[in-house]
């Protein structure tokens, strides 16, 4: 299941990215040549999204109802696509022509953004505005999710302070003492019914039909706990000046938000509502009272001012009343489909699944791709199981998985010979959430050389005062933002160190990812240097515990030992390594992806008490980073950075250009990839050398292979895993966001172009591996002979079957040519268990029969 | 007058009666002789008579939870039971066993019956399952576990349903280890302790595997722990129970005492009225907490 989620994490962090990519302005202008299927530029025009429409604010100051209009406005709002989404996809939400903001909060989702003027409400509803639907599917307040209820109710509110009844829109029920719901069960929300008091429930109604009546926290659905799994993502945004404004929403499915249940065949919308101040109806008695004074109220804040200190905002131009009939009538909004969910196949096909062992680079391919196989009766149930590129060579080396996705070259570890089939085109990158200073929003473009990567990975910035006392890095800058070549190469950035700052999250384990990464370090001089010991020109000295590390690894160690010296009670009661703790490497590319959708450090470095603990303290992972004040660096793969909406930052190659992954770098990175001559199914070399010398070239492109042996495999095995690479190499090539097509993220291979080489070399591997007519050599363990099942594992007492490659030719008697030779038994013994029983009986009876000649004597002896 | 009579009584709670009687050294090495003699034959018994008891009273007890379990269908399957609880019917006709095994391998737990191991998969799932006995006390259902040949059936049953293995090897020291499962059998290591000789059965110093394997296991969830503690290896004993046995020996201490002082003031009748029971079941429960000590396969 989390495998699954994760290679949906994974694919939609490389549409994103590859939108990243192709938004003009980004990286280098090298990668925007673009002549090969631009990923992004198709996708958004066939299921974006754009409209206009007007709105206006109106204000009746007399008896007679004449409208008074006090601004109006024409608001385009358009999405760059909306169907097939997946649970914590990403959709760009753009406007123009909203009022522009003020009053800006430092971190606008949930409530937080509540104390703002004007902002643009942006938020996700079960249901579309179709008046030609019942009403159970059409969208109403109560049908959009909000995390707090005081974003939604408002409890006994001074008449004075309750706009709402001053709305122009509001009906007569809208103004009753309380409102918004009929009746109240006599159990819940007493807080609501006050004297002199009005109150103003939007309840929420889940997909199942259940009401929560939203006046306190616990009267919301649980997944609006506070401190629940995910963070808010309705949002109150901002727009500028010129009233243009976007947002990165992120859609939740059925997956993450049962109450709200969008999912595959449940209608839903992303509601836009632009705060454009309550119309305000006639005065009750004629005259202004204090509540239409307040009604009528155009914003304390100047429009582009920040309110940081959440100072009191004008009600009538604030986002807590977007459910007021004259917001709401404003909306637009914009209806979205979902997917099928990650485990859709285990659940509509019972059938045993065909497991493909490896990358997780086809995360995201793997979750579209699936279904078109499960669903499909005359195909085969398609899975994906995620593990190390190795682990999965290895596994399909033995037979144990009929085909493993890999993406670099790797050694026989078994007699067969294996076929390589190129199946996708991706790569990884370097994601990032930075924020510019002083709310300025997001960072839109970082670029990153081989030495400051180098400097993240080797553990050479000590993070905070606490590294400091590191022996060699007293003099290093403490992260990545005091950095003065980081700096240097993005100016206008916060130059405040952190300790996320100081690391790259990255993987644990072993991974091709990490091998092109670290080849990619080697081929750079600078770099090299940098590792070897030479001080950067700003004179920054690498972390002696890296020093002279051996690169390319397909793993990278955690090398550093080194405990701070300090008088904190808590540091002293939990000792750690300090450097390795803000690295703290993850064992997949999803939870990298998860950390940056979250702007969540991985850094576990956070120490503090804790009274029910035996030490009184705990450490822990920090605290998610607050808006505005984000930087975050991470390893994602193309697939996750598109899904999710990553920013990928532009690496350096020659020349001193800066790539970021785009179709158009990709492709340029598969131009230079070259088959060896005469192995037609052997594996590209691309190595990051001749990468980094073509221009334009995105240095983190990868080859995925669909392995597999091509002689010695069951017949329907070889069958199977032909007609997946002929499959996927044909029909999932189309780009898209539906079942079989490839998401984004991925450059598809084609007949023609640039990746015609690697799909002929797909088709011949296909043959060969359907054939399975290749020269085997047969060895020991080879063909037919399986390997002892390691899950199946005896006890210390009878050990497995010794591995026969160690005791086949030293054992002494020779069994029969297919039998292994096995150990030999050591059975346990006992020697207390040998002389127990007898040592007492023996015992026993001579204590009871001296016992008795002794009593006897002594009678005797009395007597005489 | 008076005064001297209260002062009677109240010191004889405190001072032991009038005076011992003349010191007859060879009476106090008979009487210690005797209490060793009774120490010794006493665990003795225990282990061969009142341990069958116990472990005739726990099948009883857990066939009918088993049973219970089975039909509800509530049996575990794995990877993580609790020690102790049932897990499987073990029947193997050629010896009239037909036993429930009980989750782990520790001495306690092979009291109630046959254990477990909890590294391997339970027995009937895919992968090598490892159950120990015991072969001379407590019950001693696996006594005759040697005497299977090759080809006898080991019928299991367990949560996942009836399954029947046929034994592939008997092996002792030195023996050589069966060939690899073929992928998707199941196979069932039953072990227990084995002497050798005229007296072998009392003297159980060495230990013997049995093989049996059958051809289709139920899938097994995985996930089951890479180690055991040592306590709960072949023929290991542990020392975990030696804090509870200093709290049981002194509480028996205790009994004893309070039994001496019972009878300085009431009569003999009186006091193995009250007392017996106790003591026996005191002696009892120090006796089965000491055997935790011993080895776990005997």
């Amino acid at each position: 299941m989390s495998r699954r989620r994760s290679a949906l994490v994974g694919a939609a962090v490389a549409g994103v990215l590859s939108f990243a990519l192709l938004t003009p302005g980004s990286g280098t202008a090298v990668a925007q040549t673009a002549d090969s299927a631009p990923v992004r530029a198709s996708a958004p025009a066939k299921d974006g999204f754009r409209t206009t429409k007007s709105i206006d604010r109106t204000f009746v100051n007399d008896a007679q109802g004449t409208p008074v209009t006090r601004g109006s406005y024409d608001l385009t709002v358009s999405a760059d696509h909306t169907t097939d989404l997946r649970g914590r996809e990403r959709v760009k939400v753009s406007w123009t022509g909203a009022p522009p903001s003020g009053g800006r909060a430092s971190n606008p989702f949930g409530e937080n953004g509540m104390w703002q003027e004007y902002p643009v409400v942006v938020m996700q509803c079960r249901g579309t505005d179709n008046p030609s639907l019942p009403a159970a599917q059409r969208l109403r307040p109560e049908t959009c999710w909000t995390s707090t209820y005081g974003q939604r109710s408002q409890i006994a509110e001074s008449p004075n302070n309750a706009l709402w009844t001053a709305d122009r829109y509001a009906t007569a029920a809208d103004k009753e003492q309380l409102s918004g719901v009929d009746k109240l069960p006599a159990d819940a929300c007493k807080n609501a019914v006050q004297d002199g008091l009005l109150t103003h429930l939007t309840p929420f109604v889940t997909a199942a039909g259940k009401t929560y009546y939203a006046c306190d926290a616990s009267s919301m659905p649980p997944e609006a706990a506070v401190g629940a799994a995910f963070p808010p993502s309705e949002i109150a945004a901002f727009s500028d000046g010129d009233g243009n404004g976007s947002v990165d929403f992120e859609v939740r499915s059925s997956t993450e938000n049962e109450s709200l249940g969008c999912k595959r065949g449940v209608a839903c919308s992303i509601v836009v509502i632009p705060i454009a101040g309550l119309s305000c109806g006639a005065p009750a008695d004629g005259t202004l009272g204090p509540l239409d004074r307040a009604c009528r109220k155009f914003g304390a804040f100047e429009s582009g001012t920040s309110n940081f200190a959440r100072d009191g905002v004008d009600a009538a131009v604030a986002p807590s009343l977007w459910w007021s009939p004259s917001n709401w009538r404003n909306r637009v909004s914009i209806p979205i489909s979902f997917g099928l969910p990650p485990g859709a196949c285990d659940v509509l096909d019972p059938r045993a699944p065909v497991g493909f062992s490896g990358s997780e680079l086809m995360a995201q391919a793997a979750l579209q791709w699936a279904p078109a196989y499960c669903l499909n009766k005359k195909r085969f149930k398609f899975q994906l199981n995620q593990m190390p590129d190795q682990t999965g060579w290895n596994l399909m080396q033995t037979g144990e998985s009929p085909a493993a996705f890999v993406s670099a070259p790797h050694e026989a570890t078994g007699p067969d010979p294996v076929g390589y089939a190129p199946t996708a085109v991706t790569g990884f990158s370097i994601g990032y959430v930075v924020d510019r200073p002083d709310n300025a929003g997001e960072a839109t473009n970082l670029r990153l050389n081989a030495r400051l990567i180098a400097k993240l990975l080797s553990q050479s910035y000590p993070g905070s005062s606490l590294g400091t006392g590191h022996e060699g890095l007293a003099e290093n800058p403490w992260s990545i933002q005091a950095d003065p070549e980081f700096i240097k190469l993005n100016p206008g950035l916060s130059r405040r160190a952190t300790e996320a700052g100081a690391t790259l999250l990255s993987l644990s384990n072993s991974s091709d990812i990490i091998g092109q990464l670290t080849e990619y370090l080697a081929q750079d001089a600078d770099a090299r240097a940098f590792l070897a010991g030479k001080a950067d020109p700003w004179g920054m000295k690498v972390n002696p515990s890296y020093k002279g590390i051996s690169i390319p690894t397909a793993e990278w160690p955690l090398l550093d030992t080194f405990e701070p010296k300090t008088q904190e009670p808590c540091r002293i009661a939990n000792p750690g390594v300090y450097l390795s703790q803000i690295a703290a490497p993850v064992t997949t590319l999803r939870k990298v992806a998860d950390a940056l959708i979250d702007s969540w450090p991985n850094v576990q470095t956070r120490c503090e008490g804790d009274l029910t603990s035996p030490s009184g303290w705990k450490v822990g992972r920090v605290e998610r980073q607050s808006y505005g004040a984000r930087f975050l660096l991470g390893i994602v793969s193309l697939g996750d950075a598109d899904r999710y909406g990553l920013r990928s930052a532009a690496l350096r190659t020659s020349g001193g250009s800066y790539v970021a992954p785009s179709s158009a770098s990709l492709a340029k990175a598969i131009g230079v990839a070259r088959q060896k001559k005469g192995d037609k199914l052997g594996p590209f070399a691309m190595s990051q050398k001749t990468l980094v010398a073509a221009k334009g070239a995105y240095p983190g492109t990868q080859v995925v292979y669909t392995v597999a042996r091509t002689h010695g495999m069951d017949k329907a095995d070889a069958r199977t895993v032909g007609a997946f690479i002929r499959i996927a190499t044909s029909e999932g090539q189309r780009i898209g966001r539906g079942n079989g097509e490839l998401p984004e993220g991925y450059l598809p291979l084609r007949k023609t172009g640039a990746t015609a080489a690697l799909w002929r070399a797909a088709q011949d591997a296909a043959t060969a591996i359907e054939a399975q007519k290749a020269a085997g050599t047969k060895g020991p363990g080879g063909g037919s002979d399986k390997a002892p099942d390691p899950s199946s594992g005896s006890p210390g007492d009878t050990p497995p079957a010794a591995d026969p490659a160690k005791g086949g030719p030293a054992a002494p008697p020779s069994p029969a040519a297919d039998e292994v030779v096995t150990a030999e038994t050591e059975a346990a013994s006992s020697t207390t268990a040998l002389s127990m029983l007898p040592a007492l009986l023996v015992i026993g009876l001579v204590a009871a029969i001296a016992s008795l000649v002794t009593r006897l004597g002594a009678t005797w002896r009395r007597r005489s | 007058m008076s005064t001297p009579v209260v002062e009677e009584t109240g010191r004889r709670r405190r001072t032991p009666p009038p005076p011992p009687p003349p010191k007859e050294s060879g009476l106090v090495v008979s009487s210690a002789l005797t209490v060793i003699a009774l120490v010794c034959l006493w665990l003795v018994v225990h282990l061969l008579v009142l341990g069958t008891l116990s472990h005739d009273r726990a099948q009883s007890l857990l066939r009918g939870e088993l049973r219970q379990q089975l039909a509800a269908a509530t049996a575990p399957v794995g990877p993580t039971i609790e020690p102790g609880d049932p897990v499987a019917f073990v029947d193997i006709p050629a010896l009239d066993v037909d036993e429930v095994v009980v989750e782990g391998t520790a001495a306690g737990d092979l009291f109630a019956g046959p254990g477990h191991r909890r590294d391997t998969v339970l027995p009937g799932q895919v992968g090598s399952s490892t159950v120990y006995g015991r072969s001379t006390t407590y019950g001693a259902p696996f006594r005759h576990l040697a005497d299977l040949g090759v080809g006898d059936v080991v019928k299991v049953t367990m949560a996942q349903g009836e399954i029947t293995f046929h034994v592939i090897s008997v092996r002792r020291d030195g023996d050589r280890l069966p060939q690899p499962a073929a992928a998707g059998a199941a196979r069932l290591t039953l072990v227990t302790a084995a002497g050798k000789g005229r007296f072998g059965d009392l003297m159980p110093g060495g230990t013997v595997y049995v093989d049996a394997e059958a051809a289709q296991g139920f899938p097994s969830p995985g996930g089951y722990s890479p180690v055991v503690p040592e306590s709960e290896e072949a023929m290991k004993s542990g020392t975990e129970a030696l804090p509870l046995l200093t709290l049981w020996l002194a509480l028996l201490i205790v009994l004893v005492v309070a039994t001496i002082l019972a009878r300085q003031r009431w009569t003999r009748g009186q006091v193995w009225v009250v007392a017996v029971a106790p003591l026996l079941a005191m002696s009892w429960l120090v006796t089965d907490t000491a055997m935790r000590l011993l080895p776990n396969l005997i």
